[in-house]
């Protein structure tokens, strides 16, 4: 009986470990997270391949700035079409006013016409906290070998208006073209900016 | 476009003119301390937003997400603005993250360089946006506002004090107000940053707001150690750092004013020397899956169950127990009334203790479970009122002889109050002890809201009055119980020596909080109210004379005690423990550990208190058993021993980021790995099995040695 109670202590204890946030240079945490439709995607599945995380959520004015400009759905074609998988990732705790549904997920996806390889759900909070994701859209890029070799924000310009994509330094699109160019990521950790992830 | 702007707002004001700007979360508007301008001489101008309750603006360092306030202004010829003076923003945390803001209202205040030939009315008009958030959503907005100064009468406007009171709080640079000292070097995961305050100057809860962003981790505390003037701040590092933290600048803010004036910040920047380490081996991160509410009920339920076995109450509620035998002939209504009251009392006395605790929490005082025991004079206290109830078990007195006859009348009268008094005593003498479980659930209960943790203390209650409660209701329960008899006396004789050896082990408790002198005014105090017991038994109420003695040693013993917890505290313990002494532990620091585990060294951390009974169990039992030393000192484990047994806002602020709140906790940090916490009640095989992973490095290095020719 006593060994019982202190084996189930044990194991509660262990299970309150915290994880190491992700850092760039180092192997990216793998993760399965079920997508819209309900079907578990995991992260090793794209092994081989670049991988684009981003965080979002629909009702941040930051993420409908990149959405409503078309910005963050150029970005994912181009990307996409070269053998990148892109996921985006919803981390808002159900309890939270903005939560989605997967179905709605789903349809706000599809309304918006984005090019993502999956659109996933963390609804836990557990694959953003273990990424430090900390606003949206916060954005990663993991490279075929499985490092992440960028963590940040999307571009240099933190603010809400659509017409400053047009000349913002897009880092994601730089730190992509420089790694599909077989060169080292010149910029690979930036500030995000955002709203705050509703963990 | 702006002329005529000035000329719409000049018809509406005669002096100076603004009008607030309403948006959905925010009023906004300019304001200037003066009605007129002043050819040559800056101006300085308030945009003043007023934020609707629950939600905030930012900093010029949002922290983890969010934008700071901007305005762009747009002015006559001539004229031109400076940047915006920041006021010193607050902590605002959101889960796991952390921004920095305001709240309510904030006037950020911008100076404005006046042309020397101005003359005249003149608009001064300006676009501002702001991002505006609530714990749930951010929403960003706007505002084009203006302020008209009609030129002629230079008086005060209304707004004058508030922005000259705004200016006199602003965060000065150090080096303007007094020698400063700042040093910062990186660490493990971590810069340490030394300050010296000018003489006089007192830190209260010193907090660094950076002016950087993607350097620190923004939800960490920022633990700090003093010693004498000086101050030492941990600045644990992001852990996702965006470049180099390679300068420490920013504010650092204080609770407490540090001057006349009422400032609590003061701007300094200071390179940092060496470099930060990996975070990997940073100090502990909080865990980030704690209990959750149901499970913390649950742990707090058979925390307060097993609270029960504990030494420290057996004794009291065996007797308890023993009246269902005595009282046999008792009413069953009469007797589960009382059980449900005792429960109460239990119940009520938790919640009291919750109470304070979080009051006192609120007052920024950092306390946990047992925090009494910290108190020399609770421990007196607890050591004389054990000691009475020993003698009266013994039998040298009974409590009705003590007692002025109306209140033991009323004990006698009224059962009740007797049961839901005995339910708070239950409390009283469980609180040296923690339970297995409970330490899990009581650290969790501290990071929740208030109705959580009542929540939490009333689980604990409950398991704690449950086993006496379901014994009133049906005595049966206990098994076949022999006939009452000549036995039941005997027992209650010895249970009496429990609380003897209780009484010693407080004595040495406040040993090592107050030195040899307490412990002595301790036992005088004991002897003086052995007497007063002695008196008091053999006392018949006619005899004025003895019971006048028995008041005046009553006295004595009383001022004794408070002479007990009286005397000064030592630097160290006065009367150190064999084992403390010993080489194989050292002291703990936030400092050392951190050393430790940038070297790459396993650390076992005892979280302990001389008043813990668990921890001293667990400390001979265990932690000094020969082949437990021998499996520490074979894996080079560096074993540190966090004393808790006075007050330490240091082990208190660690002992949070375990998620603990009281101790025991024992602590294994591995290199490269999470901090590891082993259960509450130690045995020698979970230490041994824990060690276990650390594997041999001595004696892979003696097999080497073997090896070598």
């Amino acid at each position: 009986m006593k060994r019982t109670m202190q084996t189930i202590l044990l194991t509660l204890v262990l299970a309150a470990f915290s994880v190491a946030a992700a850092t760039v240079g180092q192997p990216a945490p793998g993760f399965t997270l079920k997508d819209v439709s309900g079907k578990p995607v995991e992260l090793s599945e794209f092994k081989g391949r670049y991988v684009v995380l981003e965080w979002v959520n629909p009702e941040c004015p930051y993420v409908q700035k990149h959405y409503d400009s078309a910005n963050m759905q150029r970005l994912q074609k181009e990307f996409t079409g070269k053998n990148v998988a892109w996921l985006a990732i919803n981390s808002t705790n159900p309890r939270a006013y903005d939560y989605k549904t997967p179905a709605q997920m789903q349809a706000w996806m599809k309304q918006m016409n984005g090019a993502v390889t999956a659109t996933l759900l963390d609804e836990s909070g557990q694959v953003g906290q273990t990424y430090g994701a900390r606003v949206t859209p916060h954005m990663y890029i993991i490279d075929p070998k499985g490092t992440l070799i960028y963590a940040g924000a999307i571009d240099d310009r933190r603010s809400t208006r659509l017409e400053d994509v047009k000349t913002a330094k897009n880092y994601v699109h730089v730190a992509m073209g420089e790694a599909l160019a077989g060169k080292p990521v010149s910029t690979s950790s930036t500030t995000p900016y955002g709203c705050t992830v509703k963990y | 476009m702006r002329a005529q702007l000035s000329l719409i707002l000049l018809a509406f004001s005669a002096a100076v003119c603004a009008e607030p700007v309403r948006t959905p979360h925010v009023e906004a508007e300019l304001l200037a301390p003066r009605t007129a301008i002043e050819p040559g001489k800056p101006l300085v101008v308030a945009l003043r937003l007023k934020i609707a309750p629950n939600w905030h603006t930012y900093w010029r360092n949002p922290g983890d997400s969010g934008e700071p306030t901007r305005i762009t202004w747009k002015l006559p010829p001539g004229y031109s603005a400076g940047a915006i003076q920041w006021p010193v923003p607050e902590r605002l945390p959101a889960g796991p993250l952390t921004n920095f803001g305001y709240k309510n209202e904030v006037l950020l205040l911008t100076d404005v360089a006046v042309p020397q030939g101005a003359s005249g009315p003149v608009t001064l008009a300006a676009r501002a946006d702001w991002l505006v958030c609530n714990p749930e959503r951010c929403i960003p907005e706007g505002a084009d506002l203006a302020i008209t100064f009609s030129g002629n009468a230079n008086g005060r406007t209304a707004w004058a004090e508030a922005i000259e009171r705004a200016q006199a709080l602003l965060p000065r640079k150090a080096a303007e107000v007094g020698p400063w000292r700042f040093d910062a070097r990186g660490a493990a995961g971590a810069v340490v940053l030394d300050i010296v305050p000018p003489a006089g100057i007192r830190l209260a809860s010193p907090v660094y707001f950076p002016y950087e962003e993607g350097r620190i981790d923004n939800s960490a505390a920022q633990p700090v150690e003093r010693a004498g003037d000086a101050y030492r701040l941990t600045i644990p590092a992001s852990r996702q750092p965006v470049g180099a933290f390679t300068r420490v600048a920013g504010l650092l803010a204080v609770a407490q004013p540090l001057d006349a004036q009422g400032r609590r910040a003061v701007e300094f920047s200071v390179p940092v020397t060496g470099l930060v380490g990996p975070a990997a081996a940073a100090p502990p991160a909080p865990e980030s899956a704690p209990l959750g509410l149901a499970m913390a009920l649950a742990f707090a339920f058979l925390g307060g169950l097993i609270l029960n076995l504990m030494p420290c109450v057996l004794p009291v509620l065996s007797i308890k127990v023993l009246g269902f035998v005595s009282n046999a002939n008792q009413g069953a209504a009469q007797r589960r009334l009382q059980g449900a009251l005792f429960a109460a009392g239990v119940v009520g006395s938790f919640l009291l203790l919750a109470a304070v605790l979080i009051a006192l929490k609120a007052g920024g005082t950092a306390l946990g479970w047992g925090y009494q025991l910290q108190s020399p004079l609770f421990v007196s206290v607890l050591a004389l009122f054990f000691f009475a109830l020993a003698l009266n078990l013994s039998g040298v007195f009974e409590f009705g002889n003590v007692l002025p006859a109306s209140l033991s009348g009323a004990r006698v009268s009224s059962p009740r109050i007797d049961a839901l008094l005995s339910g708070a005593l239950a409390v009283f003498v469980a609180s040296p002890c923690t339970a297995p479980f409970m330490g899990a659930a009581l650290g969790f209960a501290f990071s929740q809201s208030v109705p959580v943790t009542m929540l939490i203390f009333t689980a604990l209650g409950l398991g704690m009055a449950a086993p006496y409660a379901l014994l009133a209701w049906n005595p049966r329960w206990l098994g076949s119980a022999p006939a009452p008899g000549p036995w039941m006396t005997r027992l209650k004789q010895f249970l009496a020596f429990p609380l003897y050896a209780t009484v010693i082990w407080l004595a040495w408790v406040l040993g090592t909080q107050s030195g040899l002198d307490a412990v002595i005014a301790l036992l005088a105090a004991l002897l003086a109210l052995a007497v007063t017991a002695w008196l008091a038994g053999l006392a018949t109420r006619r005899k004025l004379a003895v019971r006048a003695i028995a008041t005046a040693f009553a006295l004595a013993a009383a001022a004794l005690a408070v002479h007990a917890a009286r005397a000064p505290a030592p630097g160290t313990p006065a009367i150190s423990s064999a084992e403390s002494a010993a080489a194989a532990w050292q002291p703990y620091t936030r400092h050392r550990l951190a050393e430790l585990t940038a070297a790459g060294t396993p650390v076992f951390v005892d979280f302990t208190a001389a008043w813990c009974v668990t921890c001293q169990v667990n400390k001979q039992l265990v932690l000094t058993r020969p082949d437990v030393e021998r499996a520490f000192t074979d894996r080079g484990v560096a074993r540190l021993r966090a004393d808790w047994t006075r007050r330490d806002d240091e082990i208190t602020r660690a002992l949070a980021e375990l998620g603990r709140n009281g101790v025991p906790v024992y602590a294994l940090y591995l290199p490269g790995r999470s901090v590891r916490l082993l259960p509450e009640i130690l045995t020698r095989e979970t230490v041994l099995a824990a060690l276990a992973e650390i594997g041999h490095p001595k004696s892979i290095a003696n097999l080497k040695r073997k090896e070598a020719p």
